[in-house]
C-alpha cells in the first residue's frame, strides 16, 4: 500500500472536515468504517488516499434507537450487530437476513450498514484495474466482454451490478438516509440515494466528495408487515448476490394489501419493480399469482451477451421470495 | 549494470559471512537436538514498550499532524498504539499503512497468523479482536489501538493446549495446517458463545475459513467433540474399514493405528515454521513487477528511479539475470535434465523476453522493507510493444493464430516434434462401423488452481559460495537438484529446506522460480532475501490444471459391450508446457480398439501443469460422462454398464497385482442402495430434482526407487532421515509408524529427520502418490539393515553411532499395480435457481493397507470435496479482448467453502497384493480423480440435461432447463 496518514475524527462532522480540508490541501481522502473492502481497494492501488479517515474512532454511530415513527440505526453499527439485534429480527426481518447474507463472519464483525450500503461494485474489469468508468477511464469494459454477473436492467453505459445486500432491503423498508456534509446533516430517501450511471458512471450514489453517511431511520412498519430476503450466491457463502430479492408485503390474513419488492444483482442500484408489486395489491397470494408477478418483474429486462440467465434466474427469486413472505 | 554470471561466486563479505554462519550453527544444531524442528528465527521487536506503560497520546491524527506529514514527503506516518495481545499489553509504534496481521508477524515476532489472501477472502490470518474473530489482513494495526488482541500462540495455557488444539489433534483435523490457526480462532469465537453448536452451526461460524485440503469434515468433527466438552459426538458421517473377498492382513504392533501426527502439536499452535515464518538477520523483501499483457516484446525497463528509491538493494530483469528456470518447462514438458537441456529449442528463464502470458516476471526488486519493494516496482518503467495473442487452445491451432514459439503452437515433444500424444490398439474405424449404436461428444474442462493456502515463497541466504534456500517443497531432492543446474553450482553448494509447507496438490516436486529470483537477488544484494507471492502472483503467475476439450466417438454393441472408443482432445498449457498435457480415462475401459490423440496446445494462459490427478480428472470427467450417455442411450442402468466395461487387464493386456475394482464397484453399489434408489434421468416432476451418479478409478500406485538413514544411538533413538516435507498427506507421521514397526520400537523413539537436503537422503518428493510406498520400503530395508547391524554388533554405547541406509527399487514383475475405486453421489438440483448441492457421496476405496487410518480418511474425503468444487465453482475467467484473467483469487475462483463441503463417507477395502510397505497402496490423489465425474452424472440423473462443459455453474444449470 502507498503511505498514508490514519485519522481519528471524534464525530461526524470533524471526520467530514477532514474529507474536505484533506481535499482542498490537493492531497485524497478515504473515510474507512469496517475498512475491509477499502484496503483491499488500496492494496491494488485502485485508491491511493493520503489520509484514511477511520470512522471507528467515533463514538455512539452504531446503535439502534427508537425514535419517532420508527427507529434510527447509526451507520456504524456492524453488520453481525444489526443482525444479531432482536427488534431489527422480528420488525425488519428483510434487513437482518440481508445483513446475515453478507460476505463472512470475519467480514460482518467489522463491516458497518453504511460501509455496505456504499460498497464500491466487485465487477471483475473495476477490481483488476482495467480502466473503466469507476477507476477514471470512459469505457465500461463489461459491455462487450464477460459480463456473466452484470445489469440486466438500468445498464449504460456502466453495466455494474450494486454489489450491497442491505442497500436493497433499506430500500424495500423505504428508508431514509442521513447524509452529513459541509453543510450539515440531510436526509435522502433509500430510492433516491443510489443513482444510475447516466450521469456520472463514476459513482453509484448521489454522496459528495466530503459527505458521509451517518445514519438509517426505518418507519414503523404496518400491522400485518412479513418480509424476506433471499440471495442466490455462486456458491454457498462468501460471494455476492447473483440475484437477490428483498420482500416486504403487508398482509391481512392471506390477503395483500401492500408491497415493496426490490431486486439486487441486476441492475447498478437496487432494483425496484412495481409492476411486480402492483399485481399483489389486495390480491391472495397462491402460487400463480407469485409467478405472475416474477413475470412482471422482468418485463423490461435486456440481458447482455452472457448473463441471459439471470432473467429466468429473477423471476424464479421473485416468485420464490413472494411465497416464502407469504407461507405459502 | 553489472550481468550477473550464474558461476559468480557470492559475496566476501565477512561480517555477512560471520552472521550466516552462525544462523547455520543454531538451525543446524535445532535440527539435531530437535529432529527437524527448527529453523532459527530471529525477532526484532520494533520499539517494544514495556507492558503497561501508557501510550504516549498517540498520534491520532489531527489536522496538524497530517500537515506535518505532507510537509516531509518521504516520511512515512508512524502511530503509537497499545494493545493487548493475548493478555499482554504493550505499546508499539506502528506504521500507519501496517495491517494488524503485518504487525504480529513481522515486528511482534507471533508467526502462528498465516497470509493466505491478504484480501480477506480465504480467513488464514483469522485472530480474536475483542473476542471476535476478524481477518487481520483487513484491518490496520493502528485500528486496534486500544483493543485486545488474541492469536493462535495464545490459546495453549500451563503447557496445555486448549481444548480445541486437542480436538483437532486427536481428529486429524490440519493437513497441510496452513489454514488451522484461523480455524481454530474462529471455532474458539464459536464455543465461546456457544458450547453445544450442531454440525450446520459449525459450518456457518467457520465458512469464512477455507481449508484447500479440503479437511472441511474433520474440522467440523473436531469441534463438534470439543464443543460437547469432549463427549465425542458422533455424526452420520462415517469412515469404515470393510471386510473383503481375499484373505485379511494379521494386525500389526503400530502400522494400521489410527494415530494423530507427531508434529500435530506444531500444527494446532501456531509454532510450525512455514517458509514465510522464517526471519533471517538482515533479510530483505523481494517483489516481483508481473506483465500486464498476454504477449509482448520488452522494448526497454528503465530501473533507474527504483534503483535510486533508498533502502533497494537489488533489482533483477531478463537484462541482467539470464538464468533458464529449468523446472517451468521444456519442450516435452518432462522433469528437465542435462540431456533435455542440450536438445530442447524452447527454454524458459526465470525473466523472458518476450513475456508470454499475464503475469509473467518482468523484474524483482529486493529493499530494506517490503512496502519500499512494493513503491520500487511502481518506478520501474518497461516499455512493451504489444504481440498478437491466443487464450483458446483451439483457437491457437488455426492458421491465422499468432505463433507463441517460432515452431507454432503445437507444443514440441522432446525431440523437438509437433506431435500429439498418440495411443492406438486395435482397429477403431472398424470397431465403430461394427457397433450397434456410434454417440459422438464434446467436452470442456476449465483451468483449476492448485490453491494451495501458502502462497508460494522463498528465502534465499549465501554463506560465501553456499546458498541455501527454504521453500515450499514437496520434493526437498528434486528441488535441490533444479536449483544447483539453473544456477550452474556444484550440488554441494545448495542447500534446500523445507520444514513445513502450506499445501501442495502438484507442482511442487521441483524448484520455482520464486527460489531462482530470491537467489539471485540474494547474491546481488548480499544478504538474505525473502520473496513472498500474493494470492494473486500465486494464480496468475504459478500452474493450474490444464483445460482441455475432448471429442470422443464410442461405438457400443446392442448389449452394450463397447466395441471403439476414439478420443481427440487439445489441452491448454499456456506458453510454457510445464507437464504432459495428457488426458486419462481410456484406459478405465476394456475395448479391443482405442485411438488417443491429444495436442497439447501453446497458449498465452497461465501456465499449466500438474494438480492432483494431473490427466485423470478432466479426462475423467470427460470419458464417464460419456459412457453415462451411452448407458443412458441404451436404457442401461450406469452400474450395469460400468461393470460390463470396466478395465479387467490394464490396458486390456497386462495383468494388475491384484484386481478390486469390482469388489469397490459392487460394494459401494451395495451400500449406497444404487439398485432400489435409482431412477431414470429427470424422474422428479417439480422444479427441485434429485439424482444419483456414479464413477470409478483404476490409478497408478507403483513400486520404485527411494533412500532412506537409520541411525541409532547409545540413548536408544533412532533418528529416521528421510527426504520428506510432509506437503499435509502424513508422511512424516507414515514413515514414523512404518519405521517403529519395522524396528520393533515404539514410535516414541523414532525421531523422523526431514525437509534438509543436508541431512536427509534422496526421496522420491511427495507427488504421484509415491513416497507412502517407495519411501516407505526404503525405511523398512533401513531397518532391516539395521536389526541386522545390532545382530552383529550389538547395541550402541557410549558416543557409539549404528547407522544404516537403504535405496532399495522394488519391482511388481511386469504386473500393474493399481489402486482402485468408485463413487457413488446424490445431488439435489434446484432448476429454478440453478443451484446443485451434494447430499449424499460414498467413496470406496482400495487403498490397500491403511498405514494410518487416521490420515487416510482425510485424503480421501478432501480429494472428493476439491473434486466437488471443481465440478460445481472454479475456473480462471479470462477478458478475451485484453487476455487479462479475471477471477484470480479464493473469492473468484470460488473454491469450496465450509458451507459447500458435504460430510465424504468413505469405505475402505484393505487389500493385500503383497507388494507394498505392509501392504499399503497410494491414497494421495486418487479421491479427486472420479469425483469430478460421478456429480455430473449425478446431475444428469436429476435433470436429463447432459453437463458437458465444466464447471457446471447455475448459468447453465438454468439456462439447460430454459431449452427444454
Amino acid at each position: 500500500m502507498k503511505s498514508f496518514t490514519n485519522a481519528n475524527p471524534r464525530d461526524a462532522q470533524q471526520a467530514v472536515t477532514l474529507l474536505r480540508q484533506t481535499r482542498a490541501d490537493g492531497r485524497k481522502a478515504s473515510p474507512a468504517g469496517g475498512g475491509s473492502d477499502l484496503l483491499g481497494m488500496m492494496k491494488e492501488r485502485l485508491v491511493t488516499p493520503d489520509v484514511v479517515v477511520s470512522l471507528k474512532s467515533i463514538k455512539g454511530l452504531d446503535q439502534v434507537a427508537a425514535e419517532s415513527g420508527g427507529v434510527r440505526i447509526g451507520g456504524l453499527i456492524t453488520l453481525d450487530a444489526l443482525q444479531r439485534h432482536d427488534r431489527i429480527r422480528r420488525q425488519y426481518a428483510v434487513l437482518a437476513q440481508a445483513a446475515e447474507s453478507v460476505a463472512t463472519p470475519q467480514i460482518r464483525n467489522v463491516g458497518t450498514l453504511a460501509g455496505n450500503v456504499c460498497q464500491r461494485p466487485w465487477c471483475w474489469y473495476f477490481r483488476q484495474g482495467f480502466p473503466c468508468f469507476k477507476n477514471g477511464g470512459n469505457t465500461c469494459f463489461s459491455a462487450a466482454g464477460e459480463n456473466q454477473f452484470h445489469a440486466i436492467f438500468g445498464g449504460g453505459p456502466s453495466f455494474i451490478v450494486h454489489p450491497s445486500d442491505t442497500a436493497v432491503a433499506l430500500v424495500a423498508l423505504d428508508a431514509t438516509f442521513s447524509v452529513a456534509g459541509s453543510n450539515g446533516e440531510r436526509a435522502v430517501r433509500a430510492s433516491d440515494f443510489f443513482a444510475l450511471p447516466l450521469a456520472n458512471p463514476a459513482v453509484e450514489n448521489v454522496l459528495g466528495a466530503d459527505d458521509l453517511l451517518v445514519s438509517f431511520h426505518l418507519p414503523t412498519p404496518q400491522s400485518g408487515i412479513k418480509s424476506a430476503y433471499h440471495k442466490v450466491l455462486d456458491r454457498e457463502a462468501w460471494t455476492h448476490a447473483v440475484v437477490s430479492a428483498a420482500v416486504v408485503l403487508e398482509m391481512d390474513k392471506d390477503i395483500c394489501r401492500s408491497a415493496r419488492i426490490v431486486l439486487g444483482g441486476v441492475a447498478p442500484v437496487p432494483w425496484r419493480v412495481p409492476h411486480a408489486e402492483a399485481l399483489l395489491v389486495n390480491q391472495r397470494i397462491t402460487p400463480e399469482l407469485a409467478a405472475r408477478a416474477g413475470e412482471a418483474a422482468i418485463e423490461n429486462a435486456r440481458p447482455l451477451a452472457k448473463n441471459a440467465y439471470k432473467v429466468p434466474l429473477t423471476k424464479n427469486v421473485v416468485k420464490r421470495t413472494i411465497l416464502e413472505v407469504a407461507a405459502i | 549494470m553489472n550481468k550477473i554470471n550464474p558461476s559468480q561466486l557470492a559475496d566476501k563479505n565477512p561480517a555477512l559471512r560471520a552472521h550466516n554462519l552462525r544462523m547455520r550453527k543454531i538451525s543446524r544444531r535445532k535440527f539435531l537436538e530437535r529432529t527437524g524442528a527448527g529453523v532459527a528465527v530471529a525477532a526484532t521487536v520494533v520499539n517494544p514498550v514495556e507492558a503497561g506503560s501508557p501510550a504516549s497520546g498517540g498520534s491520532h491524527a489531527d489536522l496538524g499532524a497530517q500537515a506535518s506529514s505532507t510537509a516531509n514527503p518521504g516520511s512515512v506516518p508512524r502511530t503509537k498504539i497499545r494493545l493487548t495481545i493475548n493478555g499482554r499489553a504493550q505499546t508499539v509504534e506502528v506504521e500507519d499503512r501496517w495491517t494488524l496481521v503485518e504487525l504480529l508477524r513481522d515486528h511482534l515476532n507471533l508467526p502462528g497468523t498465516k497470509i493466505g489472501c491478504d484480501r480477506g477472502e480465504c480467513g488464514a490470518c483469522t485472530v480474536l479482536l475483542d473476542g471476535k474473530p476478524v481477518y487481520s489482513c483487513s484491518n490496520l494495526a493502528v485500528w486496534a489501538d486500544g483493543r485486545t488482541v488474541e492469536t493462535v500462540e495464545g490459546l495453549a495455557a500451563n503447557g496445555k493446549l486448549h481444548p480445541l488444539q486437542q480436538a483437532f489433534v486427536d481428529h486429524d483435523a490440519p493437513q497441510c495446517g496452513f489454514c488451522t490457526s484461523g480455524q481454530l480462532m474462529a471455532a474458539v469465537a464459536l464455543v465461546r458463545a456457544n458450547n453445544r453448536p450442531n454440525a450446520d452451526e459449525v459450518r456457518r461460524a467457520m465458512t469464512g475459513n477455507i481449508c484447500r485440503c479440503s479437511s472441511y469434515n474433520h474440522y467440523v468433527d473436531a469441534v463438534l467433540a470439543a464443543g460437547s466438552n469432549g463427549a465425542a459426538s458422533r455424526r452420520a458421517v462415517t469412515v469404515r474399514t470393510e471386510p473383503w473377498a481375499g484373505a485379511p492382513f494379521a494386525p500389526l504392533t503400530t502400522v494400521g493405528h489410527a494415530t494423530p501426527r507427531i508434529d500435530a502439536v506444531q500444527r494446532v499452535s501456531g509454532s510450525a515454521t512455514y517458509t514465510g515464518d522464517v526471519r533471517l538477520p538482515g533479510m530483505l523483501y523481494a517483489k516481483v513487477l508481473r506483465s500486464p499483457h498476454p504477449h509482448a516484446q520488452i522494448k526497454s525497463i528503465d530501473v533507474s528511479k527504483a534503483r535510486a528509491l533508498a533502502g533497494v538493494k537489488a533489482i533483477l530483469t531478463h537484462e541482467n539475470a539470464h538464468v533458464i528456470w529449468g523446472a517451468g518447462a521444456v519442450a516435452g514438458g518432462a522433469q528437465y535434465n542435462d540431456d533435455i537441456k542440450k536438445i530442447t529449442k524452447q527454454r524458459r528463464y526465470a525473466f523472458n523476453n518476450p513475456v508470454r502470458f499475464v503475469g509473467e516476471p518482468v523484474a524483482a526488486v529486493a529493499a530494506v522493507d517490503r512496502h519500499i519493494a512494493e513503491e520500487a516496482l511502481q518506478l520501474i518503467v518497461v516499455e512493451y510493444e504489444a504481440l498478437p495473442f491466443v487464450l483458446d487452445h483451439e483457437d491457437a491451432l488455426q492458421a491465422t493464430a499468432p505463433k507463441i514459439w517460432p515452431d507454432g503452437n503445437i507444443s514440441l515433444n522432446q525431440r523437438n516434434e509437433a506431435l500429439p500424444l498418440s495411443q492406438r490398439r486395435g482397429n477403431v474405424d472398424a470397431g465403430l462401423k461394427s457397433s450397434f449404436r456410434v454417440l459422438e461428444d464434446r467436452f470442456t474442462t476449465a483451468f483449476v488452481h492448485n490453491a494451495q493456502m501458502e502462497p508460494r515463497a522463498a528465502v534465499a541466504a549465501w554463506d560465501g559460495d553456499k546458498l541455501t534456500v527454504y521453500t515450499p517443497t514437496g520434493g526437498i531432492a528434486n528441488c535441490h537438484t533444479d536449483i544447483a543446474r539453473d544456477l550452474e553450482l556444484a550440488p554441494e553448494k545448495v542447500r534446500v529446506v523445507c520444514e513445513y509447507m502450506g499445501g501442495n496438490f502438484g507442482n511442487k516436486n521441483q524448484n520455482q522460480d520464486a527460489d531462482l529470483i530470491a537467489a539471485l537477488l540474494a547474491r546481488e544484494a548480499r544478504a538474505p532475501v525473502k520473496l513472498e507471492l500474493s494470492r494473486k502472483e500465486d494464480f496468475i503467475g504459478m500452474h493450474g490444471r490444464w483445460p482441455t476439450t475432448q471429442y470422443y466417438k464410442v461405438g457400443v454393441s446392442q448389449d452394450g459391450v463397447l466395441q471403439a472408443v476414439q478420443l481427440r482432445g487439445y489441452s491448454g498449457m499456456g506458453p510454457y508446457r510445464k507437464n504432459s498435457g495428457a488426458i486419462g480415462g481410456i484406459e478405465l475401459y476394456q475395448c479391443p480398439n482405442t485411438e488417443t490423440v491429444v495436442y497439447p496446445v501453446y497458449t498465452n494462459k497461465t501456465v499449466s501443469g500438474n494438480f492432483r490427478g494431473p490427466e485423470f480428472p478432466q479426462g475423467y470427467f470427460g470419458i464417464q460422462s460419456m459412457m453415462d450417455s451411452v448407458a443412458d442411450a441404451l436404457k442401461m442402468d450406469p452400474v450395469e454398464f460400468v461393470l460390463k466395461n470396466m478395465t479387467r487387464k490394464s490396458r486390456d493386456e497386462v495383468a494388475y497385482t491384484n484386481y478390486t475394482l469390482e469388489d469397490c464397484v459392487r460394494r459401494g453399489a451395495d451400500a449406497f442402495e444404487w439398485t432400489k434408489r435409482w431412477r431414470p434421468p429427470a424422474s422428479d416432476a417439480g422444479p427441485i430434482k434429485r439424482g444419483i451418479g456414479t464413477a470409478f478409478l483404476a490409478f497408478r500406485s507403483g513400486l520404485g526407487r527411494s533412500s532412506a538413514v537409520i541411525r541409532l544411538d547409545a540413548k536408544g533413538r533412532y533418528a529416521v532421515h528421510v527426504g520428506v516435507t510432509d506437503v499435509g498427506a502424513g508422511a512424516k507421521t507414515t514413515m514414523g509408524l512404518i519405521a517403529a514397526e519395522a524396528l520393533g520400537v515404539p514410535l516414541s523413539r523414532i525421531d523422523v529427520v526431514w525437509g534438509d537436503t543436508d541431512r536427509c537422503p534422496y526421496s522420491v518428493g511427495e507427488s504421484g502418490s509415491r513416497t507412502t510406498i517407495m519411501t516407505g520400503w526404503a525405511v523398512i530395508e533401513a531397518a532391516r539393515d539395521l536389526k541386522r547391524q545390532i545382530a552383529e554388533k550389538g547395541l550402541p554405547a557410549g558416543a557409539q553411532v549404528l547407522v544404516a541406509n537403504a535405496s532399495p527399487n522394488p519391482s511388481s514383475d511386469g504386473k500393474v499395480r493399481n489402486t482402485f475405486a468408485a463413487h457413488f453421489v446424490e445431488v439435489e438440483v434446484d432448476t429454478e435457481l440453478g443451484r446443485a448441492r451434494v447430499m449424499r457421496y460414498l467413496a470406496v476405496h482400495d487403498c490397500g493397507r491403511l498405514i494410518n487410518p487416521l490420515t487416510a480418511a482425510g485424503q480421501i474425503q478432501g480429494a472428493a470435496i476439491m473434486g466437488i468444487g471443481m465440478a460445481l465453482h472454479e475456473d480462471l475467467v479470462y477478458d478475451r479482448r485484453s487476455g487479462r484473467p479475471l477471477t484470480p483469487g479464493y473469492y473468484g475462483a470460488r473454491v469450496c467453502t465450509h458451507l459447500d463441503a458435504p460430510d465424504i463417507e468413505v469405505i475402505f477395502l484393505e487389500t493385500d497384493d503383497g507388494l507394498g510397505p505392509y501392504g499399503a497402496k497410494s491414497i494421495g490423489e486418487s479421491g479427486k480423480l472420479p469425483a469430478v465425474a460421478a456429480v455430473a452424472n449425478a446431475i444428469f440423473n436429476a435433470t436429463g440435461h447432459r453437463m458437458k462443459d465444466l464447471p457446471i455453474t447455475k448459468d447453465k444449470l438454468i439456462m439447460a432447463g430454459q431449452r427444454t
